[in-house]
């Protein structure tokens, strides 16, 4: 049962044009905050404002620091809306949610950069998705065969994250410079992993998973801010690799045994859940600290996983005729949005998780690479397959307002049964293909529950974010080739 | 009976059936409609299931989290089942059984896509009239 019911009247104060609060009422310990445009607003009351109550549901948890946010991607998930972020301080009898970093941990987007520009790449275009389908396992049933792991190599990864990979290999040592918190958590435990997270992770590193995950080949089609572009190593015409993917079955597993155990222990910690989906225990409990294991462990291996699929990515680069000396391809940035982190905002350290959302820490911090600190750190918003994606920069407000935190995609506004419906008699592969986009896909079914229509718009999310400052537009970027699970 | 919801960033289904092992059968199909527009219809191979839990609703979610783990980790497809549903003496509810089914057949069968993990989010298992109906949304 919900703390907060369907019809129930939802009371907005409308603080800016892009702000807004829902004021604290009934178990909710702290006021929501939540960013929205006009538009965005219009389609969380179509809604009849479903994943703010879920907002409000997570107000309700213990120790949590005000205010429960909501990023301008928001939309209703299950316990925690998409587009979540919500503090927890350990002192002050905070909690950990498993269904609060989601299914998949450390879900996240990982782009590159290449020295090619789009004309350059246009006579290999074919023959590079072609490369970039078959080098990259998809789906299930096509896990890595090329890549064998022993559960060793595996505890490995689950402490060390990306570092173990390209120690073997399987990329540059500067990449690990590029990635959020250098491609590792710490404090993982691999011992808190069940052996079915394992069994389900061995074969599936280095694989991109199906639903709305991908790896596109795109070209910088326009530049909002010179300086911050030029930090970053971007220019107009550019062409750019972005891949999204997660943690795959080890990360699911973790969730599933975390969120079952969590259930059962909340009464005894005196929880009360609105939703069992957000079941949680104290930070500093026997279970909180299980699972923080357990998740960090689970994080880096997606953090292992984007860093084995960007290997297999220059590696197709140089099947279609792009040899690695001549033709670099660096990491630009690699960040999740899916996770919980200790991190420090107000003076104190506090367990900032996000789901759906991403970091987004502002000028001067110094855990941003050099050359970034000065711009900020990169946001990646990745867009709809046929549309376009944003880098964005992260600022001072959001480290002061959203504990660091910004939007991370467009968000679906039709169902993936509406989706496959609207899809009927159409072939999205040739409509793509007439409008310059290459795609390659595991099954037709992924293609037509991604079609553009059926997400929102992400300039519409980019631009309220942009608005509220809770990060600074840099790029867009255009898709050229996708390859889907 | 199985309705199948329109959650916008996720699957589910409503189900009904006259029993409990038949509710669970009918999760079974609908899982199979998720995922495979032709799912299978026969199998010979038989895997023997075993789980239990505190209540109705931990117990589906405990199944179909174990069918999804045997379609896309061990890459069977159960087709078919013979299972018993108990109330243990301890509390809680025992399901065991039978699955059979046959092996995975991605293009065979037109997957539609994985499945992450059933969610206890608006759950429900209930007794509706003479038999039982439940409501489950998955994460995809």
């Amino acid at each position: 049962m919900s703390a907060f019911r369907e019809g129930a009247a939802m009371k907005i104060k409308h603080l800016t044009a892009f702000k807004h609060r829902i004021p604290r009422e009934g178990r909710m310990k702290v006021d929501a905050t939540f960013y929205a445009s006009g538009a965005i607003l219009e389609d969380l009351k179509a809604e009849d404002y479903a994943s703010l109550r879920q907002l409000c549901n997570v107000a309700t948890l213990p120790g949590i620091v005000e205010p429960a946010l909501s990023m301008p991607d928001i939309h209703w998930g299950y316990g925690f809306p998409i587009g979540g972020v919500a503090a927890f301080d350990p002192q002050r009898e905070g909690v950990v949610s498993p269904g609060g970093v989601g299914f998949d941990i450390n879900c996240g987007v990982r782009l590159l950069v290449s020295e090619l520009d789009r004309e350059e790449l246009a006579t290999h275009e074919d023959r590079l998705a072609n490369a970039l389908y078959e080098g990259i396992p998809s789906g299930v049933g096509s896990s890595r065969r090329d890549v064998k792991l022993s559960r060793k190599d595996l505890e490995e990864i689950l402490l060390g994250g990306a570092a173990p990979l390209v120690k073997r290999g399987y990329g540059e040592p500067e990449d690990l410079d590029h990635i959020e918190s250098g491609g590792r958590f710490p404090n993982a435990d691999p011992k808190r992993v069940s052996g079915r997270a394992y069994e389900r992770g061995v074969s599936q590193l280095g694989t991109l998973g199906s639903g709305n995950h991908f790896l596109e080949v795109q070209y910088v089609d326009e530049i909002y801010d010179e300086e911050a572009a030029q930090a970053f190593g971007l220019s107009l015409r550019q062409v750019t690799i972005l891949i999204h993917s997660g943690s795959r079955g080890l990360g699911h597993q973790v969730c599933q045994d975390y969120v079952e155990r969590f259930i059962q222990v909340a009464s005894r910690y005196g929880i009360e859940l609105g939703d069992r989906q957000l079941a949680a225990a104290p930070i500093e409990s026997p279970e909180g600290e299980a699972y923080l294991g357990a998740m960090s462990g689970a994080a880096n291996f997606a953090f292992a996983n984007r860093q084995l699929i960007s290997h297999f990515a220059r590696r197709a680069f140089e099947v279609a005729g792009f040899g690695s000396k001549e033709h670099r391809l660096s990491v630009l940035y690699d960040l999740a949005h899916n996770n919980a982190k200790f991190e420090k905002h107000g003076g104190r350290e506090v367990l900032v998780h996000r789901k759906g959302a991403t970091r987004a820490f502002g000028p001067g911090n110094p855990e941003l690479p050099k050359r970034y600190r000065f711009a900020g750190q990169p946001v990646l918003v990745p867009g709809d397959m046929g549309r376009y994606s944003f880098v964005l920069a992260g600022t001072k407000g959001a480290m002061s307002e959203t504990f660091g935190s910004s939007a991370h995609g467009a968000g679906r506004k039709m169902s993936r049964r509406r989706a496959k419906k609207a899809a009927k008699g159409r072939n999205l592969v040739r409509e793509m293909e007439d409008k310059g986009i290459l795609v390659r896909a595991a099954s037709r079914a992924t293609v037509d529950e991604e079609m553009s229509e059926a997400y929102k718009d992400a300039a519409e999310v980019v631009e309220t974010t942009h608005g509220a400052g809770i990060g600074r537009k840099v790029a867009r970027l255009r898709p050229l080739i996708v390859v889907k699970g | 009976m199985i309705r199948m919801l329109n959650h916008t960033a996720d699957v589910g289904f409503e189900i009904e059936a006259p029993t409990l092992e038949a509710l669970f059968d009918e999760a079974r199909r609908a899982l199979l409609m998720m995922m495979f527009e032709r799912p299978p219809e026969r199998g010979e191979e038989e895997r023997w299931v075993q789980l239990s839990a505190t209540d109705l609703e931990f117990l589906l979610v405990r199944w179909i989290n174990e069918l999804v783990y045997n379609i896309q980790s061990a890459e069977f497809v159960p087709v078919r089942t013979e299972i018993r549903i108990r109330e243990a003496e301890m509390g809680g509810f025992f399901l065991e059984g039978l699955l059979a089914g046959a092996a995975l057949d991605l293009e065979g069968y037109r997957w539609q896509g994985e499945i992450k993990s059933a969610t206890f989010h608006g759950l429900v298992v209930a007794p509706e009239g003479e038999g039982w109906r439940a409501r489950m949304i998955l994460d995809v």
